[in-house]
């Protein structure tokens, strides 16, 4: 080949591939699951807290209970799509209340002046410190267990993260020059973090929020599992996992389903975090080796 | 210590280097060759490819760069050999000075250290053998109270003296030629001439030829033989250095040339206002069809837009252009 | 380094003291009427309000906080209300299992995922390190006590290699004891492992691109070298850290493990003393978990100090 030649070839598009799986995969997982949880409302395979004594224990591959019945005969199945509802309506509570606070927070240690970045951060900082499983222990079996205690232990447990990752995606926004010119312009502090901050982060949020609904589902589950969490008859993942685990003598399946529901639903939620962050934010792909 | 050359071998020699990473290619076809001892220098702006050449010889190209062409050194291909081939020369054959002396050096081991595995890894030598190797080597630096200095941190000395420790580390073992990438940029102009004084007389003592990258004229003046300015990808004017700065005949050379601000010995024609070259370098990835000068060069007419120059010339000097600036003797003699 | 030292100081007491009024406006909060649930339902009110003057419970709240913590800071913890069991004795029988529980399964995440981070980063961009990835993206996304459970009934109900819950003490048999550790601390290490994964890839691969690695290759090491002799050395900072930031999470991973295999461990006894109002029991003992937690990152902090020469040699 000559030289000319080669300086002239066409650029390859095969760099774009490799980030697209993430986002691709992960995306199709959480819609799948949304998809569950939806149709949970309108059909289910059978009632799935009403225990049927004379099914119980069935093994899966039958047709009326595709993936068996539990101690008490409710269907597996009815019980895992009910269970989604929970994941969502307590992941995503958890993680909206703590991007709201979190932002909030994010925004005013970023924008208002050293004493409140001090403050709010080290505050932040010892938030951190304080582990939330046994926050929301404590929290949920004082204040009682169900769905409302989990979505605000998550909240507090979670709030801090956010804060710190507002507040520094917002100090970097806030030193870009077009803020200088804005603020040349007299335009208000609140104005500036409205129009100009704001939307700059929204990547940031979106990605932020899709990771940490995966974390409080995951955290949902270990405090159902626990007893602490939602209770019968509202139905979860990790509560399924504590029945399951008293029959684990007898049959093992039903340890299972709900763990691959648990796995697969954390895991499409993270794949679908981290394929945003990658499409958002493509200074991150240079790599040497 | 490095054999010496086989007389008349250069110290390196490259054939139609190409650079790229599949969707840019930031070397586009170089060539040129460095005498045992010989000195270039490669000028060119931010986006030329001078940088990705340097480290293209050395074989440490970010991930997914490639390389292409020929590049004989020492008795060997370095495009074609392995990355464990090419590390028994680093260091040793062929060795480099980064721009940045803080961010190039370990943070967490002293420099003295630093110098003495150089030492230690080429030449078997143990411990304190290389430790006292690394002391006589500061002390031919000229560097005051090398005791301390070997002892040091990087973030605990200066800028200039963490670009001289710099300068030992790569010229420890007599390499056959070493490559300076912008090596003074980052250090503050008064400090700049010691460490240029330093590196001039420290690749003179062991014979080894020297590459010397940078935007700055003067310093090439200085210290080369050679030079060759790149634009774009491609080397556009390569000879001897009087020549190409006293007669050049590339207009962007020309252009970089008047657009100096204060030059003694090499702005010949007598203008002293300030003037620069109109437009911008194209980015890599979007450049003309034809020289990739066109768009900003005086001279330029439809043959400049469609077909690309290849470097040429009857004298010692070789320009790519279809147009080359005559020489005021040239033209008299016709 | 001492004015490092001084301002992690300030800030591991600060957080201790921030952290100690936090949990006890929490728990008195939320905790209702304390000698009212402990004494029951057919309780008169002059029994509840006895009980309530012998513990202290009707001092007004910022006198019961601050006789609660220069308590605290003198050793004692308080007792229980109904058995009159000095907290502190109930903690230390339990810190026998918690302790080598969390210790190990720290230390066993560490070893795994220090190597297979770093191999990881090394072979980024190839099959291999995609492989890699994908095997901690899924070990993030497995519930700990859900691992807990696969593990029991594989080696404890299907082979039957060792116990599926419950406990030996050490004062018993010592091979009992670590026989019942055994299968927590793999469950509990494993999903440590994939977290810090994660982390250590991330780090490693900082510090693979940063000029001084380029550095240590132009002067003759080979990729590997580098990695292993510039690379790991560095990437221990963040590392350090990583760990630091994750204790709050192992805590959290060996409190579940516990109750996956009926280990008698802390978070058996506050989940017990919760439900029984126990006030004081829970706020000493929790409290005691977060102190721990701080002093872990403050001494985390020191060591990171210690490790970077632009700390240790400053001022």
């Amino acid at each position: 080949m000559t030289i000319a030649a080669t300086a002239t070839i066409a650029p390859k598009r095969r760099r774009r591939l490799d980030l697209n799986a993430s986002l691709v995969v992960g995306l199709v997982l959480t819609l799948g699951f949304l998809a569950v949880a939806v149709v949970s409302f309108v059909w289910l395979p059978s009632n799935p807290n009403i225990p049927v004594i004379k099914n119980r224990m069935l093994p899966p591959f039958l047709p009326d209970h595709w993936l068996g019945t539990d101690g008490l005969g409710r269907d597996i199945i009815a019980q895992l799509m009910v269970g989604a509802r929970t994941s969502i309506l307590v992941g995503a509570g958890g993680a909206s209340i703590a991007l709201f606070l979190g932002t909030i927070t994010g925004l005013v240690a970023a924008a208002y002046g050293k004493l409140a970045d001090e403050t709010i951060s080290r505050g932040a900082d010892i938030m951190l410190s304080i582990p939330g499983m046994v926050t929301a222990l404590v929290l949920a079996a004082t204040m009682g267990s169900g769905a409302l205690t989990t979505i605000l232990a998550l909240s507090a447990f979670f709030t801090p993260s956010f804060t710190r990752v507002i507040r520094a995606a917002a100090m970097s926004v806030l030193q870009e020059d077009f803020i200088t010119s804005a603020r040349l312009y007299g335009r208000g502090k609140l104005f500036i973090l409205a129009r100009h901050v704001i939307p700059n982060i929204g990547g940031v949020m979106i990605v932020q929020f899709t990771l940490y609904f995966a974390a409080g589902i995951l955290t949902e589950a270990g405090l159902s599992y626990l007893g602490v969490g939602v209770t019968r008859p509202s139905i979860s993942w990790g509560m399924m996992l504590n029945e399951a685990q008293q029959t684990v003598g007898i049959s093992s399946p039903l340890a299972i389903w709900p763990g691959l529901a648990i796995v697969f639903v954390v895991l499409g939620l993270n794949l679908l975090g981290d394929g945003l962050r990658d499409v958002l934010d493509p200074k991150l792909k240079q790599r040497r080796a | 210590m490095t054999p010496p050359l086989s007389p008349g071998a250069p110290a390196i020699e490259v054939k139609d280097l190409v650079v790229t990473n599949g969707d840019v290619t930031a070397v586009r076809g170089v060539s040129f060759s460095i005498p045992a001892g010989g000195r270039m220098g490669l000028v060119g702006e931010s986006g030329s490819g001078k940088s990705m050449t340097a480290l293209a010889l050395m074989g440490l190209l970010p991930m997914g760069w490639h390389t292409h062409g020929e590049v004989l050194h020492d008795g060997a291909d370095l495009a074609k050999l392995s990355d464990k081939a090419l590390s028994s020369r680093r260091g040793r054959t062929l060795s480099m000075v980064f721009q940045d002396p803080l961010s190039s050096l370990n943070p967490v081991r002293r420099v003295g250290d630093q110098i003495s595995w150089v030492i230690r890894h080429h030449t078997g030598a143990d411990r304190k053998t290389a430790e006292a190797q690394t002391l006589e080597l500061l002390r031919s630096m000229n560097l005051p109270r090398p005791e301390n200095l070997v002892r040091a941190y990087p973030h605990e000395i200066s800028g200039g003296q963490r670009q001289r420790i710099m300068i030992a580390m790569a010229l420890a073992c007599y390499p056959q030629l070493i490559i300076a990438d912008e090596p003074t940029t980052a250090l503050d102009v008064t400090v700049q001439k010691q460490v240029l004084r330093l590196l001039n007389s420290a690749v003179a003592e062991r014979n080894s030829a020297l590459l010397m990258i940078t935007h700055d004229l003067p310093i090439i003046a200085a210290m080369c033989d050679t030079v060759a300015v790149m634009y774009a990808g491609r080397i556009v004017e390569m000879g001897p250095v009087q020549e190409v700065f006293r007669h050049p005949r590339h207009h962007y050379t020309r252009g970089l040339l008047d657009s100096q601000p204060t030059m003694d010995n090499i702005a010949l024609d007598g203008s002293s206002r300030l003037v620069s070259i109109p437009g911008m370098v194209p980015p890599l990835h979007d450049l003309p069809s034809g020289c990739a000068f066109n768009l900003r060069c005086p001279a330029a007419t439809d043959k400049c837009r469609t077909d690309m120059p290849e470097l040429g010339g009857e004298t010692s000097l070789k320009s790519a252009c279809w147009h080359p600036i005559a020489r005021a003797d040239e033209v008299a003699a016709q | 380094m001492a004015i490092y030292v001084l301002r992690k100081l300030a800030f591991f007491l600060g957080a201790v003291f921030v952290a100690s009024l936090a949990i006890f406006l929490l728990i008195r909060a939320a905790g209702g009427n304390v000698a009212a649930i402990v004494l029951g339902k057919d309780a008169t009110a002059e029994a509840i309000n006895a009980l309530a003057h012998t513990y202290g419970l009707d001092r007004p709240l910022p006198i019961q906080y601050f006789d609660w913590l220069l308590n605290m800071l003198h050793g004692d913890l308080g007792q229980s209300f109904r058995t009159k069991e000095l907290v502190a004795d109930l903690v230390t029988d339990r810190l026998s299992i918690s302790i080598p529980l969390a210790l190990a399964g720290l230390i066993l995440g560490l070893i795994i995922a220090i190597p297979v981070g770093t191999i990881a980063a090394r072979n980024i961009g190839r099959p291999s390190g995609a492989f890699l990835a994908l095997v901690s993206q899924i070990g993030i996304a497995v519930p700990v006590f859900w691992a807990g459970i696969l593990l029991s009934v594989l080696f404890g109900v299907r082979l039957g290699w060792l116990p599926t819950g419950g406990w030996i003490d050490w004062s018993e048999s010592w091979v009992g004891a670590i026989r019942s550790l055994v299968l927590p601390v793999l469950s509990l290490g494993l999903i440590m492992a994939a977290v810090l994964i994660r982390y250590v890839r991330s780090a490693v691969l900082d510090v693979m691109n940063q000029d001084y690695v380029r550095t240590a290759r132009a002067v003759g090491m080979t990729r590997t070298q580098a990695l292993l002799n510039v690379g790991l050395r560095n990437a221990a900072l963040p590392i350090v850290t990583i760990v630091g930031l994750q204790i709050a999470e192992l805590i959290g991973g060996t409190v579940i493990i516990e109750m996956v295999f009926s280990l008698p461990g802390l978070s058996r006894m506050i989940l017990a003393n919760v439900a029984a109002r126990e006030v004081i029991v829970v706020q000493s003992t929790v409290m005691l978990i977060i102190v721990f937690v701080i002093f872990v990152n403050f001494a985390v902090d020191l060591l990171y100090g210690i490790l970077d020469p632009r700390i240790r040699n400053a001022a």
